[in-house]
This record gives structure tokens, C-alpha cells and sequence, in this order.
């Protein structure tokens, strides 16, 4: 034992208690993740205690340049009370990450929620290299199955030993010459050449040639050795590795369909979309997108952000954005139609997902989103309200795209008041899409 | 940890060189009037520093993932400071120092002398003394860790269990009576809180048969008790979690879904973990004075008593900038900040005390009467103790009580390098006066900013109002130690809440720029609320009383009369972290054994409320909601309560919001 344990025992202990995936979602610090790399903080490793409740406590702070006015804003708490171990006054308690790709994302996500979405499989791409499991006779070097090789070496080697004694005590038998030796051999499956018998029996001094009087007597004196026990008795010198045994390993050809994923996020960045709802909707699509992403081979992001008007933003802006105007979310619609037409329904799944407060101009929801939301082709169009105080007696989308499309399979609207609906809402919207 | 990077006679020879360093800091530090504990000083390597920061100071401790987390984090963080000087020092009696060898001489002196300090406040400081005279803390450590392994080993005992039980234990870590004197659970039982002694205690009163047959009847008895005979426990809200649940805890056992009695590994671990709460507790409600004391005391050896040669200097002043120049709320700053505000605030109350015994001067003729430019020029230090060099030996009196008489005996058979150590002549006196605040040049301007009032404020105690004939007489009899003496004084008897409760004021608060702030839910930020020292201290408190942490009691072991725990946060006004509240709950679970309840208030606002406070440019106030959180073993639940149900738990006579009325809705 020692901390070199305690270390291990850290690392085992914070992937076991990295926060909880949909805790993460609900209140975890989405900022510090990457689309491909997604960070959850550990910190809640560190055991709970009662503590206040941060915001509530307040603070003091201290004026680098004199005390600064009230009603100054002071940015972030002052960190630093010297709990933290490491020099005073340093920026305490960085946070471990544990850190997980999309793939892994989604997985737990499906396990948490028991989701079943089957990816499906849309353009194809061509000739795809699968494993190398066919065989050529050609090819190269580096792809030679020496496995293979050896193999065959080994058994032309085991078919080409004999007992080479043997051979020679048979020379030995009086009245025994080359030609009655290779016939002699040949009928006991001695696999030895008739030049090697008579290389032999020129070598074998005059005087050894009348050593037995019969076969017999020989085969009652030598002991004949079979070949696998004299191998491995010697060893084996050599293998014969011969041109014709050479293989080459060559991939299969595989025609997959690649699964492309073309995601439209749609958020209405009007007046009326406050801090709480604007948060609401990125804990909502970060990890929608997230699971996308590790569900499919390619994923590709659209960002839509509208008031009255739509326009298309990086990912970067899209949740930070805040503008004055009204709302028409057929605008966004409308920017998303023209937008997909790169990506062609035969080979992109679509997804389009909007949220919003559900606010709208009059009878835009009916008269226009409604019938491009059927004619846009999709795997699933979602709506996410985002209302934390409830319903605002004007905020009907939501409700009439609902009711429209009813228990359809591939529309989905979900609520969301606060962080403890957004599991849910996720749950509802990658649950919704027909699975056949 | 990994290989380390110096062998054994390196560090030797490092210690060795340190060996004269360390003797003329603990002489400088007793010429001072600091009265340490012996201090053993090691030399360390970058990765063992690591690991004695991850393990509080001290080779062994318990196995816990936790001190790995720790070391983890040291490790990262450091690398970006260049593994930069360290202090480590633990308090014990001998206390033991770490040194980093890779750390430049200057560093080195500038971490002796903090740590001389340190361990000055360690052996005076009377919280420390709740714990023990004699802390023995590095065997307890040892000790403890040793039990803990051999449970942990133990066949019989699953290692994970042992770790889960530490975990839950250590989530109440701060849940102890920590101003009360330490004393093992089984003391802690005697203290009359069960209400099984009444009986006990009615003989005790030695009351008449009749009285006792009139109001303390069998009946009135009864009442006292539930169906078990145990009367309603505890009788007074309990701070010691700790304790309460070592006493009347069960552990929950999942096979026969029951709650058991501990085993007996259980119960000594909770034991030996409260052991060590009470042990660190003193240090965490002294942080900001035994850092402001360890700051300060370095900055007069260092930087004014030239421990650090000129050539070193400039870097031990740049790492000194970088540790209390970082932006932000700093403890250990303010800390400083406040020792050198009380020093001058002492002195200058003296030398105030003397002016107005001085023959017709009064608090309303104080500012035209006395010349406090000329006050100011008579109180620097006699050259008797400010310039002393070798050539001036002669000068010196040793009969002066300022001057050490056998040093400057040494001094003048050439024992004493004066011109490198002139310290050496003085006395705590001489010291004294050679570092009076008053007249140093940072504190220029503090004299002669007194205001009337606080003039006035002294006037009114003083009596003997026409002692001296002049002023010269009168600053000729400022007692120069005056500043120090108190020092010494507040360092043996205060924490963080009393010394900051004691000496915060405008003065002080307006000199260093403190603020409050508050969030804001209108426009979702922190904005500065107040600089007022009434408002700053507050959050203060917010922040040192308790550990920082909201406080939490036992207020009913049998709660429904169903063996069910009631825990209660006593509100002040500012409300839990409701989330880690429940995690906490569940551990508590686990050590009592049956559900568990914990009582709170919090602030409720819709966000129709928060729309129309915007609208009126004005903070919305949160209505007050009682609410129960509670665990049962499988599933929690917050329910909301009548408000008469936590109305006791409720304070009113503390206000920690310090927005201004007129942003309130």
C-alpha cells in the first residue's frame, strides 16, 4: 500500500463515478467538451458534504486598483480560499475529466435509456477494403501468408525424410544392390531417390556390403526410426520453402453502405429566449448531437438561428447568439429546406430538430411550418419548448405541431422546464423514430 | 513515488548545507518573541514533496483514493509553477519541515523562516491545545493507518466495503463539534445528553418526594420516553454527527434488508476518522491567522532583517509578489493585511494614549496641537538599534535593554559577524523598535490618518490625562513593543472568525478595496453589492464560521417514532446545495441504517417573479420554503413543510444578504 495505490485506486474509482451521465447533461459543464471528444468532469469524484449553495452564499473580493463600485459586475467568484492544495490564491479545484468519444457516448447513453436506434445505412460507398482473407498467388512481399509458407515447407520436409540408416543397412544385406534397394524402399513407402541409394552404395566400403545375410536379419538388428520421432529427436536443418507454396493474402471486397447523418439544429434566438430557456435548449441538442455522432459513420452539423428571420451560424455561435426580433420559425424552415437540398434524402438520414419557447407569429405554425415540416423528408423532426415557468398563454407551437402529427413516428415534441426534463426529452425524441 | 532524482547523500549534503540557515532562523524567530516548536527539516524531491502535500505533511496515512486524487492534482498544477518553492510543515511537537532541493537557497530561507512561524502558531495557539498538548500526530497518522490496512487485508473483510465506509464517514468530516476540547467517543457518551439519565439526574436535584411525586410524576416520566423507554434523543440538537452515529448508528444489511449492529471494523474506523477531523480541525478555522502570522513573520526576517543576501533577494521578493500578488480574494493576504492593520493600529493607539496625557491637549484640539509630521520623524528607531555596524560597536550600551549585553560582548571579541547579523545585539525591545511599524515606508500616512472620532473613542478611557509636559516626553515614553505584545496576544487566543469579527473595519476594509458580492438573478451575474465593513465581515463569517459549511445537527434519532433520523440545517439565511445535500443523505444512510431525513429552508423564485423584478430594474426576493429531503435506501424524495415545522431553524438576527434595500423588488 502506499499513494502509489491511493493513484490507482483514484483512476479506478473516477471512471466509476465520473458524473453520471444524464446528471452531466442536466447540470454538467458541457463547455469543456469537444464535438469529437466529450469531457465529463470528474470533480464529483470528490465525496459530497453539505455545503451552501454557491450562488446564495455571495462572496468578498478584493479591488486590484482600488475598490470597485457596487453594481460593478465581478465576472466569475473570486476562487482561492486556500483549500485547495498548490500555491495560495492559485486558480483552484481544476476539474479531472474523464473523457469518452461519441461512440462510447452513445452506447451509454442507449444502456441509460434503453434506446435501440439502428443506424440505417444510405449511400454507397464503393469497394470498400474488407479483411484480407482472400488468397492470391501473387502479390506483395508484405502480405506473403508465411504462416502458410512454413506449413507447407514442413510437410513437404516430412514428406521427403526417411530414415537415411535404415537405407543404409539395406545396401549392407549381402546379394542387396542399388536397383533391388530402391525397389525394396519404394515397397516400404520410403520416400529416398535412387540417386541418393546409389551415392550410398558407392560410399559404403566393400567389406560392410555382406554385412547381413538377409533383410530379415537386418530389420531383426536396425531399428527403423519414423520420421516425426527422428525430427523430434534432430531438429529439423531445414525447411524447404518452395515458390509454388507461396500465397498471398488479398482483402475482401465489401460493398457497404455508409451511414451518413445530416443534422439541422434550429433555435429560436429571439427577445424572448432568456438565459435559462437559451441553456436549456444546449444541454437539450449538445448531446443529441453527440449521439448522432457516435451513431453514425459521418455526421454532419446545420446550424439554424432565427427570429423573425433564419440565418446559418458555426456551431460556436449558434447557442450564444441573442437577438431582439420577433419569432417566425417558418423562416428557419424554410433556410433548412433549402439547405438539405445538398444533401439528398436517398442518401443522407436527416434529422431536423428545433426548440424554442414555442412563441410565434399568428398562424404561421399552421399555415406554414406545419407543411414544410411534412414535406421536408426526415428520419425525425423534433421540437423541443423550452418554457422554465411553464406556458405563456400565446406559446402554442408546441402544442399544435403535436397535435397535428400525433403519435406519428417521425415527429417528436418534447417540454422542457428545467434541467430534470431534459433526460426525458431526449428519451422521447431518439425513441419517436420509426425503426423499420 | 518514481525513481528519485537525487540520491540519499545529495540530500545529505543539501540538509548539511542548510544545517547554519536553520539555527540562525530559529535564533532570529526567538529574538523576535516567536516561541516554536523544535522544527526537524528533511529534504525532499519534487515527486516525495508531492506526495506529503497529497498526504497533509505526513508519510503515512490511510490507503484512500483521495490523497491519489490529491497528488494527482498537486502534480498538474505544479508543473505549470515550475515545482516551484513549497512550505510544508505539519503540527507536531517536533514539528517536521520539508524542504524541496530543488528549490534556490532564497527559497529555502524564505520557507525556514515561514516555517518557524508556522510552528510558533502551532505551540501557542489555544484551538490547538483542544486537540492536545501533545499532538503526536505523526504516530496517530501511522497508527491509524496501520489499522486500516489490516482491515483492508483482512480475508474476511471486503476491501471495497472498507473504502465505502471511509467514503461515507469522511463525507461528514466537518460534522463535529469542532469548539469544543477533543475527546474519544466513549467521553463524549458521558456527557449527559440521553435522556435515560433523567432518573439520575432528579436524584442529583435532591428534590422533595412531594415535589417529585407532583411534577415529575411516573407519567411525566413516560412522556419523556417511546415505546423502547428511551426517551426522545438527542435532548439538545447534536453537532457531532461523527459521534452520534458511531453511538446509534446500524449499518444496513441488504441480504436481510434490515438494519444490524456495526461490525466492530466499522466502529473503530469511524472513530479513528473523527479522530483525525478534530486533529485537522484547528487548522482549518486558523487559516487565515497562521498564514497572515507565518506571511508576516517572513516578511520581517526576509525582507527587513536581510535573512535573504542582496543577491537573493530579488528572487525571494518575485516569488513572494507571485504568492500575494495573485488577483483575486486571497486569505493568506488578508491575513497579512490584518496582522500589520492590528499592529498599527496598536502602536498608533499608543502613541494617541500618550499625546493626550501630554499637558493640554485634547481629542478636539488633538489635529492643530500636535504636529504629527514631527511625531512622526520622533518615533523612528534610536540609531542605537537601526544602525548598527561593526565600526560603531563602541557606540552600543549593553546595559540598555534594547541591547543584548553578552552578544555585544561576543560582538566586540569579533564572535559575531555584525555587519552580516546585527540582529544579533538586540533584544525582543531593541527588535521591536528597529521594525516599528509606524514608521515604515509602506505605513506611511497611517499616524496622521486618525479621524477625530477614533481619537475621541480613545479620549473617553483615558484618565491620567496631563503626564507629560511635552510631546517629545510623551512619544519618548511609546512603549515600542506595544504592537508586537498584542500580536502575541491574539495569536494564543483567536481563530479566523474572532480575529476577523474583532478587527475588521472601514478603515481597514477601504484601505485593502474589499467588496461583497451577490448574485444577481435579473442579469444571471456576481455584481458588487457593498464595501461597507458590516456587509464584508458578514460574508467573512459566511466563510471561516463552521469551516465555511452551512451547520447541520441531529435533531431526532427516533424520528415518527419509527427509529428514522432527523438531521436539521440551522438556516441563516443562506440556503443548501440541495444536490449534495442528498448525495450526503445517502451515505448517512448507510450509517445509520434507517431512512434518513434532513430538514431545510430553501428560496424559491419563478421565473415570472424574475421577469417582473427585470421590467422594474429590481432584484426579486425568493420566497422561503421549508422543505424535508428525504432517503429511505432506495429512493429520495423532497417534500415541502408547513412553515411552523422549520420556523426554529430559521435565524433572523443575521442578514447575510448584502444587496442594498433599494435593488430589493
Amino acid at each position: 500500500m502506499g499513494l502509489r495505490d491511493d493513484l490507482e485506486r483514484f483512476r479506478e474509482v473516477g471512471e466509476q463515478r465520473r458524473q453520471d451521465l444524464s446528471e452531466f447533461i442536466q447540470y454538467g459543464d458541457l463547455g469543456q467538451s469537444l464535438p469529437h471528444e466529450i469531457r465529463i468532469p470528474i470533480k464529483i469524484v470528490d465525496l459530497p458534504s453539505f455545503e451552501y449553495d454557491q450562488r446564495d452564499q455571495g462572496g468578498v473580493g478584493q479591488g486590484g486598483d482600488g475598490t470597485p463600485d457596487v453594481g460593478d459586475p465581478v465576472g466569475q467568484p473570486q476562487p482561492g480560499d486556500g483549500d485547495e492544495p498548490g500555491e495560495p490564491g492559485e486558480e483552484g479545484g481544476e476539474h479531472e475529466y474523464y473523457e469518452m468519444d461519441p461512440e462510447e457516448f452513445a452506447q451509454e447513453l442507449d444502456d441509460e435509456l434503453g434506446l435501440e436506434l439502428e443506424p440505417k445505412g444510405k449511400r454507397v460507398v464503393e469497394q470498400k477494403e474488407g479483411d484480407y482473407t482472400d488468397i492470391t498467388r501473387t502479390g506483395p512481399a508484405s502480405t506473403l501468408d508465411f504462416d502458410r509458407l512454413f506449413k507447407a515447407g514442413l510437410k513437404r520436409k516430412l514428406a521427403m525424410e526417411f530414415d537415411e540408416e535404415y537405407v543404409e543397412a539395406a545396401l549392407k544385406v549381402d546379394g542387396m544392390g542399388p536397383q533391388s534397394v530402391f525397389e525394396w524402399a519404394r515397397s516400404e513407402n520410403i520416400p529416398v531417390s535412387r540417386s541418393w541409394i546409389e551415392d550410398a552404395y558407392e560410399h559404403l566400403p566393400a567389406e560392410e556390403r555382406t554385412t547381413y545375410q538377409t533383410i530379415a536379419e537386418m530389420e531383426a538388428d536396425v531399428d527403423r526410426t519414423p520420421t516425426a520421432a527422428r525430427i523430434r529427436e534432430e531438429g529439423i536443418k531445414d525447411i524447404p520453402f518452395r515458390r509454388e507454396d507461396e500465397r498471398y493474402r488479398y482483402p475482401e471486397t465489401i460493398e457497404e453502405k455508409e451511414r451518413n447523418v445530416v443534422v439541422v439544429n434550429i433555435r429560436d434566438v429571439s427577445g424572448s429566449m432568456r438565459e435559462k430557456k437559451r441553456e436549456l435548449v444546449e444541454r437539450t441538442f449538445t448531446p443529441l448531437d453527440w449521439y448522432l455522432t457516435g451513431k453514425y459513420d459521418n455526421a454532419e452539423f446545420i446550424y439554424i438561428a432565427h427570429d423573425a428571420d433564419a440565418w446559418q451560424v458555426s456551431r460556436d455561435e449558434f447557442f450564444g447568439i441573442r437577438s431582439g426580433g420577433g419569432t417566425r420559425i417558418s423562416s428557419a424552415y424554410q433556410l433548412a429546406a433549402e439547405l438539405l437540398e445538398e444533401y439528398p434524402w436517398s442518401d443522407w438520414n436527416r434529422y431536423v430538430f428545433a426548440a424554442g419557447d414555442s412563441e410565434n407569429s399568428s398562424n404561421d405554425t399552421s399555415e406554414r411550418v406545419i407543411p414544410m415540416m411534412e414535406e421536408i423528408d426526415a428520419n425525425l423532426h423534433a421540437y423541443v419548448e423550452t418554457q422554465p415557468s411553464g406556458n405563456a398563454i400565446n406559446a402554442t407551437h408546441a402544442e399544435e405541431v403535436e397535435r397535428h402529427f400525433g403519435e406519428d413516428g417521425s415527429t417528436a415534441v418534447a417540454y422542457v422546464t428545467g434541467p430534470g426534463d431534459i433526460v426525458d426529452a431526449i428519451y422521447t425524441i431518439l425513441s419517436t423514430e420509426d425503426n423499420e | 513515488m518514481s525513481k528519485p532524482t537525487t540520491d540519499r547523500a545529495d540530500k545529505q549534503r543539501i540538509a548539511e548545507s542548510l544545517e547554519p540557515i536553520v539555527t540562525e532562523a530559529h535564533e532570529l524567530a526567538t529574538t523576535l518573541g516567536l516561541d516554536p516548536y523544535p522544527v526537524n527539516y528533511w529534504i525532499v524531491d519534487y515527486d516525495e514533496m508531492n506526495a506529503l502535500v497529497a498526504y497533509n505533511g505526513f508519510q503515512r496515512r490511510y490507503p484512500h483514493w483521495r490523497w491519489g486524487m490529491t497528488y494527482d492534482q498537486q502534480r498538474k498544477q505544479r508543473q505549470f509553477l515550475g515545482g516551484k518553492a513549497y512550505e510544508l510543515v505539519n503540527n507536531d511537537d517536533p514539528a517536521h519541515a520539508f524542504l524541496q532541493e530543488s528549490n534556490d537557497l532564497a527559497d529555502q530561507k524564505a520557507v525556514i523562516t515561514h516555517v518557524e512561524a508556522h510552528a510558533d502558531f502551532f505551540a501557542n495557539n489555544q484551538w490547538y491545545g483542544l486537540f492536545a498538548d501533545d499532538p503526536n500526530a505523526a504516530r496517530m497518522l501511522a497508527s491509524h493507518a496501520n489499522r486500516i490496512e489490516s482491515y483492508m487485508e483482512d480475508p474476511s473483510i471486503d476491501r471495497e466495503a472498507v473504502e465505502k465506509w471511509i467514503d461515507n464517514v469522511l463525507c461528514l468530516e466537518d460534522c463535529i463539534d469542532q469548539h469544543r476540547p477533543f475527546s474519544t467517543v466513549e467521553d463524549w457518551l458521558e456527557e449527559p445528553s440521553m435522556a435515560s439519565d433523567i432518573e439520575e439526574k432528579l436524584e442529583e436535584l435532591d428534590l422533595s418526594e412531594e415535589v417529585l411525586g407532583q411534577v415529575f410524576n411516573e407519567d411525566w416520566l413516560e412522556s419523556q420516553r417511546d415505546e423502547d423507554g428511551v426517551a426522545t434523543f438527542p435532548t439538545e440538537p447534536e453537532r457531532d454527527l461523527i459521534s452520534f452515529l458511531r453511538t446509534h448508528g446500524r449499518q444496513y444489511d441488504e441480504a436481510t434488508e434490515k438494519a444490524v449492529e456495526f461490525e466492530d471494523w466499522q466502529r473503530e474506523i469511524i472513530e479513528l476518522l473523527r479522530r483525525e477531523a478534530y486533529y485537522f480541525a484547528p487548522q482549518k478555522m486558523t487559516k487565515v491567522l497562521n498564514e497572515g502570522w507565518a506571511a508576516y513573520w517572513e516578511s520581517i526576517m526576509m525582507g527587513e532583517e536581510g535573512f535573504a543576501e542582496e543577491n537573493e533577494f530579488i528572487h525571494y521578493a518575485d516569488h513572494q509578489a507571485k504568492v500575494l500578488g495573485s488577483p483575486g480574494f486571497n486569505p493568506y493576504k488578508l491575513g497579512k493585511e490584518l496582522w500589520e492593520y492590528v499592529e498599527n493600529v496598536t502602536n498608533r493607539r499608543a502613541v494617541v494614549e500618550a499625546l493626550l496625557r501630554v499637558e493640554g491637549v485634547t481629542w478636539r484640539n488633538f489635529h492643530d496641537r500636535v504636529d504629527l509630521d514631527r511625531v512622526h520623524e520622533t518615533l523612528e528607531p534610536a540609531p542605537m538599534v537601526d544602525r548598527i555596524r561593526s565600526d560603531r560597536l563602541d557606540t552600543l550600551d549593553g546595559d540598555d535593554p534594547r541591547i543584548d549585553g553578552d552578544a555585544l560582548e561576543r560582538a566586540r571579541d569579533g564572535e559575531i559577524d555584525v555587519d552580516r547579523f546585527p540582529w544579533k545585539l538586540l533584544t525582543y525591545e531593541g527588535m521591536a523598535e528597529r521594525h516599528y511599524s509606524l514608521v515604515k515606508p509602506q505605513h506611511r500616512g497611517f499616524l496622521k490618518r486618525i479621524s477625530q472620532g477614533t481619537v475621541e473613542r480613545i479620549a473617553r478611557y483615558l484618565f491620567d490625562d496631563s503626564r507629560y509636559g511635552s510631546v517629545d516626553e510623551a512619544i519618548e515614553a511609546v512603549n515600542h513593543t506595544a504592537g508586537w505584545d498584542r500580536m502575541y496576544e491574539i495569536r494564543e487566543s483567536h481563530n479566523d472568525v474572532t480575529f476577523l469579527d474583532e478587527f475588521l473595519t472601514q478603515e481597514f476594509v477601504e484601505e485593502h478595496s474589499y467588496f461583497t458580492y451577490e448574485y444577481m438573478e435579473t442579469t444571471e451575474d456576481y455584481r458588487v453589492t457593498s464595501t461597507d465593513v458590516e456587509d464584508v465581515k458578514k460574508k467573512l463569517m459566511l466563510r471561516f464560521s463552521n469551516f465555511g459549511k452551512p451547520t447541520i445537527v441531529v435533531e431526532d434519532g427516533n424520528y415518527n417514532n419509527r427509529n428514522e433520523l432527523l438531521l436539521a440545517h440551522q438556516y441563516n439565511g443562506v440556503m443548501l446545495d440541495v444536490q449534495q445535500a442528498t448525495q450526503v443523505l445517502e451515505r448517512v444512510f448507510e450509517l445509520w441504517g434507517h431512512p434518513v431525513n434532513l430538514k431545510t429552508i430553501t428560496k424559491e423564485l419563478s421565473e415570472n417573479d424574475i421577469e417582473v423584478a427585470r421590467r422594474r430594474d429590481s432584484e426579486p426576493t425568493p420566497e422561503e420554503v421549508g422543505k424535508l429531503l428525504r432517503y429511505d435506501g432506495e429512493e429520495l424524495s423532497e417534500t415541502e413543510l408547513p412553515w411552523e415545522e422549520v420556523s426554529h431553524l430559521a435565524a433572523t438576527d443575521v442578514d447575510y444578504d448584502t444587496k442594498p434595500e433599494e435593488w430589493l423588488a
